[in-house]
């Protein structure tokens, strides 16, 4: 994680760059196409440039103190009934900030009803949760710790097991002085320790940043039909290859997503939000529900359009991908998977 | 600018304290508002306009000014009236980027 950390009030996502007419054509094995002098595929890298700050919001802004108790709390089993669930449980650093299981496992080793999702820039994020149900990470730190599903462990528990934790009491003084243990202040300083897992520079920040030796040529052709002929950028957007948005992408799957809160809006069934794309390699299975275990599966689905419902996403369809162009996106989106620094587990109050 | 002129004549028929309300017109393109902020008076109205390729799902949850669009399709057009004074929160529940801010005067 290289950003500086500063508060920052608003901050500006991608824009989609769908409507972008690339001049560049995909060559296949033929003549390496010149990337770096096309002026339109220059205009176009600007729209994935790295953010050089995390956006912190006003109401809990950052400081190292609360970084450092909500990256304990993040780590400690003793938030679950059990004492063998964290947070880190389901999104941890080994596998890209995800579990590796196509779906969670909570509460008793019972599977739950999706795939983890990975926690990497969720500072960047507008809204969370596949189904969107929590508008901050704020208020998303505490569902997983009460769900009878998952951690299992109310509240009032939950208070009373690190109040009975000595070393804990001077970590909340000195985050939240004179507030103490509370509920607030867990899920504050949980969600300000989330906002520092940041995706570590990958080798196609640096083709953006000018290196054209970063990335294979087949990355390169990758990268523009992402934005063309695939259209993939149409929903993954932006450095952090998202839109925060909700989309139906014909999954064959009976769970209704966003819909469950919208029940009455045709589009928001089996609709989901837009993962980004970061780490990508580290995070399989991918989907929703984990059904797609590579990246070649996954762009085999995109290529055949999804199963065509009402709520199925308009910007659903088939691509009729070349094997080359489905090889060659591939290849762009491993180049997104950096040389993470290891996470160092902390040592637990006790 | 007729819908303007329609919008004062109706108020005025009315002969209510809405005597000069107007409609203001808010773009959806892009997946973004043509605006992110907006002033008007209370009993106006704001004509949401869905110019995209996909379709919206505009609502507010604050107080005195509650609406759900439900799903908009491309090419409509819907018109909400902000009878609270005070300020609103504009979302679209599909793609939650979509923030419209307004304010809303006697």
């Amino acid at each position: 994680m290289r950003l500086n950390i500063t508060r920052i009030i608003s901050f500006s996502g991608g824009i989609a760059v769908a409507a972008v007419a690339l001049t560049v054509g995909i060559k296949g094995n033929a003549t390496p196409v010149k990337f770096s002098a096309d002026p339109t595929v220059q205009r176009l890298k600007l729209e994935y440039r790295r953010p050089d700050s995390i956006p912190f919001p006003k109401n809990n802004p950052y400081t190292t103190e609360k970084a450092a108790l909500g990256k304990r709390l993040y780590f400690d089993t003793r938030l679950s009934a059990a004492n063998v669930l964290s947070c880190a449980s389901c999104h941890s650093p080994a596998y890209g900030w995800g579990d590796g299981q196509p779906k969670g496992v909570g509460h008793g080793m019972k599977q739950l009803g999706r795939r983890s999702p990975s926690i990497v820039n969720a500072a960047f994020g507008q809204i969370f949760m596949w189904d969107g149900r929590a508008e901050s990470l704020e208020m998303q730190a505490l569902g997983p710790i009460k769900t009878d599903v998952e951690m299992n462990l109310p509240v009032d528990q939950l208070l009373e097991r690190l109040k009975s934790i000595p070393e804990y009491g001077p970590l909340f003084q000195a985050a939240f002085p004179g507030e103490g243990i509370s509920p607030d202040n867990i899920a504050k300083a949980i969600a300000t320790y989330e906002r520092t897992v940041v995706s570590d520079r990958a080798p196609f920040d640096r083709w953006i940043e000018g290196n054209e030796t970063a990335i294979s040529d087949e990355a390169k052709r990758g990268f523009v039909v992402f934005n063309t002929k695939a259209a993939c950028s149409n929903c993954h957007s932006g450095w952090n290859f998202t839109d925060d948005s909700f989309h139906d992408i014909g999954l064959p799957d009976t769970d209704i997503g966003r819909g469950k809160f919208f029940p009455n809006v045709i589009k928001m069934q089996h609709a989901f939000k837009t993962p980004g794309l970061r780490e990508i390699t580290r995070r399989s299975p991918y989907m929703h529900d984990g059904s797609i275990s590579t990246l070649e599966g996954v762009m085999e689905h995109y290529d055949n359009g999804g199963i065509k419902r009402d709520s199925l996403s308009e910007l659903m369809r088939p691509l009729g991908l070349s094997a080359q162009e489905k090889s060659d996106l591939v290849a762009f989106m491993k180049s997104l998977t950096s040389e993470m620094d290891p996470t160092t587990v902390p040592v637990l109050p006790r | 600018m007729k819908q303007l002129i329609f919008a004062v004549i109706i108020a005025y028929v009315g002969g209510s304290a809405t005597a000069f309300a107007v409609q203001h017109s808010v773009m959806q393109k892009g997946k973004i508002f043509s605006e992110s902020e907006i002033s008007i008076k209370k009993g106006d109205t704001i004509l949401f306009v869905n110019d995209d390729n996909i379709a919206h799902n505009i609502l507010s949850t604050s107080p005195g000014n509650e609406f759900n669009l439900g799903s908009q399709a491309p090419g409509t057009s819907i018109p909400v009236a902000f009878e609270k004074t005070g300020e609103a929160t504009v979302l679209c529940a599909i793609h939650p980027r979509m923030k419209l801010s307004v304010t809303i005067t006697d």
